[in-house]
C-alpha cells in the first residue's frame, strides 16, 4: 500500500486514474444507497426533464436515467474486476509455466497464444453472447478466454530472463523449491508489468461490457451505460430535441471516464518496467 | 535486439520479448528452414480454429438450434416448412457430430453458408453484396489513417517536449481510448441531425438517379462521417508507434551527418529517420484489421451503412443464426487473411528477416 502511495506521488496519471478507479468502485458498492430508484422500476412519466426528484429525468419507459447510471457502475465493475482476475489466473498460471518447463508445453501454450491473438476477439465475443444469449457471466468468462495470451506472453519472457539471473540460480542452489523461487523472485519482479497489463485489459472490458449492451446483447436483468446509449439512440426523438443532454451524454462519459481511468493507471505505471517511456512521455 | 524471425502472428514491438534461453542456437538451426512456412501454416490453423468455432459454437448452446429458433413464439416463428427443412438439410442434426461437421465443411467449400432466416434468402448472396460496402470503408479509412497518423507522429517526434507535441500525444491519447460507438453517436447527432452537414445514414441516396461523377459525391458524401471516425481512431495507436519508433532513431549519426550535409528537414524526417522507423508502425497496422472490423460493426450500425457489420448486428437482433456464422466468418477470416499479408510483406521489408 505504501508502495502504491511512493508510485502515485511521482505519476499524476497514475493518481488521476486511482482517484476516478476509486470513485467508480465507491459508487458502485454504494449503489443501492446513492440511488434514489430501482433502476428498473417506472417511477415517473415516460421523457421527463431532469427535476430535482428526476436528476437526469425518466427515459421512453419512466425509469429514473440517474438510478439507471449509478447501478450502470456496478455492473461496469464487476465484468472489468471478474474479467480481468480470470485474465490475469490464467495468464500467469499458462505463462510461468511455458517459460519454467520449457519444451513442448511452452510451445503448445505459445502457439495456443498466437491462435488466440489473432483471432479478432470482439467479433467473436459478440457471436458468442447472440448464441448464448445475453449474460454476465458468458461475457466475463468469454474475455478471460480471449484476453490471457497477452499476460502469458508478459509473464513467459520475463521468466524466461530473469530463469538465469544470478539470484534465481543461487536460491535453487541453497534447495529452494520452485515455488518458492516463483513467489519470492519471479512474482514481485513481474508485478508492475503484470499490472499495467490488467489496467489495461480492465479498460477494455469497460468498452466491450458497454459494447455489448450496445449491440443489445447486454445482461437484461442489470442496468448498464452500454444499454443507456442504445435505448437512447433507438428513440428517434433523441435526434431532435435536447434530450440527449441528459439521457445520452451522461453514460458516455461515464463509459469515457471509466476507460481513461484504467489506461492511465496503466499508462502511469509503465515507467516503472520500461524506462524508455520516462525519458518522453 | 534479437528480431523474432519466428515469431509467427506478427512480430511484436517488443524488444523484451526474445531474450531467450540458452537453446538458441540449435534452435536457429531449425528456423531458418521452418521460417518461411510458417506465417502459412499458422494462418492455416488460425482459420481452421474460426471455422471449427463457427460449427461448434451454435451446437454447444443448449437445445437444438432449429427448435430454439422457430419455435412459436419466438420472433422467428416460420411456419413454412421449406424454410424448417432447408434448415434441417443445412445444419444436418440427427447425424453424428463427425459427419455434421464434414458435410459443415463440404457446404462451405461449395460455398454454401447456409440460408437465411429473416431474410430468406441464401446467406453468400447478402454477404457477397454487402462484402464490398464494408471493403470499401475500411480501405478509405486505413489510408486515410496512415496519412494522419505517420506525419504525425514523425512530426511529434520531431518536436518532442514542446507544446505541438503534448497536444498531439494528448489528442491521440484520448482518441485511442474513447469508445467509438459513443463518440460516432455524437458525431451523427451534431454533424448530421443538428448541423445538417451529412446524411443521417446509409451508403447513398435512395432512389437518386445522378451521373457517375455525382454518384460517386454522393456516396462520399455519405461515406465522409464513418471514414474519418474510424481513420481518426486507427491513426491514434500508428501515431503512437511512430512517434516512439521515431524519437529513438533521432540520436541516430546518420541524422547528424545529414544534418551536416545540409539536406533539407523534410528529407532528414522522413527519406532517412522515418523510413528506419516504419518496421514496428507496419507491424501494428497488420493488428488493427482487428481492430477495424470491430469498429465497422459498431460504425455501420450507428450510420445504418449497409456492409457486414449491419449485416452481423441485424442478424445478431432478430437471431438469425445462419447469417450471424456466415458474417462472423467472413469478417474474421477476412481479418485473418489481411495479417498474413502484413506478415509476409513485413518480411520483405525487415532485411534481417528477408529471405
Amino acid at each position: 500500500m505504501s508502495r502504491l502511495l511512493t508510485e502515485v506521488r511521482r505519476s499524476p496519471l497514475l493518481a488521476v486514474g486511482v482517484v476516478v478507479v476509486t470513485v467508480l468502485a465507491t459508487v458502485a458498492v454504494l449503489a443501492p444507497y446513492i440511488a434514489p430508484f430501482d433502476p428498473k422500476a417506472i417511477v415517473g412519466n415516460a421523457l421527463e426533464e431532469p427535476s430535482s426528484r428526476h436528476l437526469l429525468g425518466t427515459n421512453d419507459a419512466g425509469a429514473d436515467i440517474f438510478s439507471e447510471l449509478v447501478w450502470g457502475a456496478r455492473s461496469t465493475l464487476v465484468v472489468a474486476a471478474s474479467a480481468t482476475a480470470l485474465v490475469l489466473a490464467i495468464g500467469v498460471l499458462l505463462g510461468l509455466v511455458a517459460g519454467l518447463r520449457g519444451g513442448v508445453v511452452e510451445t503448445l501454450v505459445m502457439r495456443s497464444a498466437d491462435v488466440v491473438l489473432a483471432i479478432p476477439a470482439i467479433p467473436l465475443l459478440i457471436f458468442i453472447a447472440s448464441m448464448a444469449g445475453p449474460s454476465r457471466t458468458v461475457a466475463i468468462v468469454s474475455i478471460g478466454l480471449l484476453g490471457w495470451p497477452q499476460v502469458a506472453r508478459v509473464v513467459r519472457s520475463q521468466t524466461l530472463s530473469l530463469r538465469n539471473r544470478g539470484f534465481v540460480h543461487a536460491a535453487r542452489g541453497y534447495g529452494a523449491d520452485p515455488l518458492f523461487v516463483m513467489r519470492r523472485h519471479l512474482l514481485p519482479a513481474l508485478g508492475p508489468i503484470i499490472a499495467a497489463n490488467l489496467a489495461f485489459m480492465a479498460g477494455l472490458a469497460v468498452t466491450i461490457e458497454a459494447g455489448l449492451a450496445f449491440i443489445g446483447l447486454g445482461d437484461p436483468t442489470t442496468a448498464s451505460w452500454g444499454a443507456i446509449l442504445e435505448r437512447a439512440l433507438r428513440h428517434q426523438a433523441i435526434y431532435v430535441t435536447s434530450m440527449w443532454v441528459w439521457w445520452l451524454l451522461p453514460a458516455g462519459l461515464a463509459i469515457t471516464v471509466a476507460v481513461l481511468g484504467f489506461t492511465f493507471i496503466g499508462v502511469g505505471l509503465e515507467p516503472r518496467f520500461n524506462p524508455r517511456w520516462t525519458r518522453f512521455a | 535486439m534479437s528480431r523474432t524471425a519466428h515469431r509467427t502472428t506478427g512480430p511484436l514491438p517488443d524488444a523484451s520479448e526474445e531474450e531467450a534461453g540458452q537453446t538458441e542456437v540449435v534452435q536457429e538451426a531449425f528456423e531458418g528452414r521452418r521460417t518461411r512456412w510458417a506465417p502459412i501454416l499458422s494462418y492455416a490453423l488460425t482459420v481452421l480454429v474460426l471455422v471449427t468455432l463457427n460449427f461448434a459454437v451454435p451446437r454447444l448452446m443448449p437445445g437444438d438450434p432449429i427448435d430454439a429458433l422457430l419455435a412459436q413464439g419466438s420472433p422467428n416463428y416460420v411456419a413454412d416448412d421449406a424454410v424448417r427443412e432447408e434448415l434441417a438439410r443445412y445444419y444436418n442434426l440427427d447425424a453424428p457430430l463427425p459427419r455434421q461437421y464434414l458435410s459443415y465443411l463440404a457446404n462451405l467449400a461449395t460455398g454454401d453458408l447456409g440460408h437465411s432466416i429473416h431474410f430468406n434468402r441464401p446467406v453468400s448472396h447478402d454477404l457477397r453484396e454487402r462484402l464490398p460496402w464494408t471493403l470499401l470503408l475500411i480501405t478509405l479509412a486505413m489510408i486515410l489513417s496512415i496519412a494522419i497518423g505517420l506525419p504525425a507522429g514523425i512530426h511529434s517526434a520531431w518536436k518532442r517536449g514542446r507544446r505541438v507535441d503534448r497536444g498531439l500525444l494528448g489528442f491521440f491519447l484520448s482518441v485511442q481510448n474513447l469508445p467509438i460507438y459513443f463518440v460516432g453517436a455524437m458525431v451523427l447527432l451534431v454533424f448530421a441531425a443538428r448541423l445538417r452537414l451529412f446524411p443521417l445514414g446509409g451508403a447513398s441516396t435512395p432512389f437518386a438517379d445522378y451521373g457517375p461523377l455525382a454518384t460517386v459525391l454522393d456516396v462520399g458524401h455519405h461515406l465522409a462521417l464513418p471514414v474519418l471516425l474510424m481513420a481518426l481512431q486507427f491513426a491514434a495507436f500508428q501515431y503512437l508507434v511512430m512517434r516512439s519508433a521515431m524519437v529513438s532513431e533521432l540520436g541516430a549519426d546518420y541524422l547528424l551527418g545529414g544534418r551536416a550535409k545540409g539536406l533539407r528537414k523534410r528529407r532528414l524526417q522522413y527519406a532517412y529517420a522515418g523510413r528506419n522507423a516504419l518496421l514496428p508502425v507496419i507491424t501494428v497496422i497488420g493488428m488493427q484489421f482487428s481492430l477495424a472490423v470491430t469498429s465497422a460493426i459498431f460504425i455501420e450500425q450507428i450510420f445504418a451503412y449497409p456492409g457486414l457489420g449491419l449485416y452481423m448486428f441485424n442478424a445478431v437482433f432478430v437471431r438469425d443464426y445462419p447469417a450471424m456464422q456466415g458474417a462472423f466468418l467472413v469478417l474474421t477470416v477476412m481479418v485473418v487473411t489481411a495479417n498474413l499479408v502484413v506478415d509476409l510483406l513485413y518480411r520483405r521489408l525487415d532485411p534481417r528477416t528477408a529471405a
